[in-house]
């Protein structure tokens, strides 16, 4: 077994969606995730690398396994150089966006996720980190 | 080339797209205009859109699929989505996402039924 512990995704384009999709999938299928939870996962990186395309243009996406004490888990970091949100309790309000979408991005990728943390600063951009761990949220498929 | 990625198949009068497993932003979206044209070249009474191959519905895609859902309603027809797999409806519903006016069947088999029967009956 030769398994990655950490990789990462520049998006520069739309295909860099369903690349940093493809590559988070394989990295918590490869960490034990259950279906269910590799969905959950998958569907929020695909949220979050949508954003980074439609408000930054550009970023990139990093994961890296976590492993504190037995607990498995795995992190992933969204970082671009865009405007920056404005308003980040606003952001994640659902049904709030600036951006011609649902609204549903980084909320809905918040609840997919156990823990979830948005730094920003106007002009210099964002990162977001989002983390998932093993068997929470009552997930009895996985 | 993103068009041609996502066939669409006229079986007497309903239009069956099957999506594939991660579609781009872009074959999501050119496949809901060669819906809608061939919705009105063919005079279709009814789409079903397959998604059991589909392994991430994302917000983007969702809106999408309701959106052509709606449309398709507007010139006349009726949409199922069908096959959705246990892990997305469970990711869908907690990200908070809706399937619009679209009708849902657990396989193809079943949404035509839904299509064909009810049509008849006038339901």
């Amino acid at each position: 077994m030769n398994a990655e512990h950490a990789g990462e995704v520049r998006i520069h384009s739309e295909s860099d969606i369903v690349a940093t999709r493809k590559t988070v999938r394989t990295a918590a299928t490869q960490l034990g995730f259950g279906i269910t939870d590799v969905t959950r996962i998958v569907t929020a990186a695909s949220e979050l690398a949508r954003n980074v395309f439609r408000y930054a243009g550009s970023g990139i996406m990093r994961w890296q396994a976590l492993d504190t004490g037995g607990r498995i888990g795995i992190e992933l970091t969204f970082e671009d150089r865009g405007p920056g949100i404005t308003d980040v309790e606003q952001a994640m309000q659902a049904g709030y966006t600036s951006g011609g979408g649902l609204g549903m991005g980084l909320p809905g990728a918040k609840r997919l996720m156990d823990e979830f943390e948005i730094a920003s600063e106007i002009g210099k951009g964002t990162i977001v980190t989002a983390k998932k761990w093993h068997g929470r949220l009552g997930d009895s498929t996985s | 080339m993103a068009d041609e990625s996502i066939t669409v198949v006229k079986v007497r009068d309903v239009l069956m797209v099957t999506l594939p497993a991660d579609p781009d932003d872009a074959s999501v979206s050119a496949l809901q205009m060669k819906v809608l044209q061939m919705m009105e070249q063919y005079d279709a009474t009814g789409l079903v859109l397959d998604i059991s191959a589909v392994e991430t519905l994302d917000s983007f895609f969702a809106r999408t699929v309701a959106e052509t859902a709606q449309m398709t309603a507007l010139m006349g027809g009726r949409t199922v989505i069908a096959g959705m797999r246990p892990s997305v409806a469970i990711t869908a519903t907690q990200l908070g996402l809706t399937l619009g006016s679209a009708m849902t069947a657990l396989d193809v088999d079943r949404a035509l039924d839904t299509l064909t029967d009810a049509g008849q009956r006038g339901q």
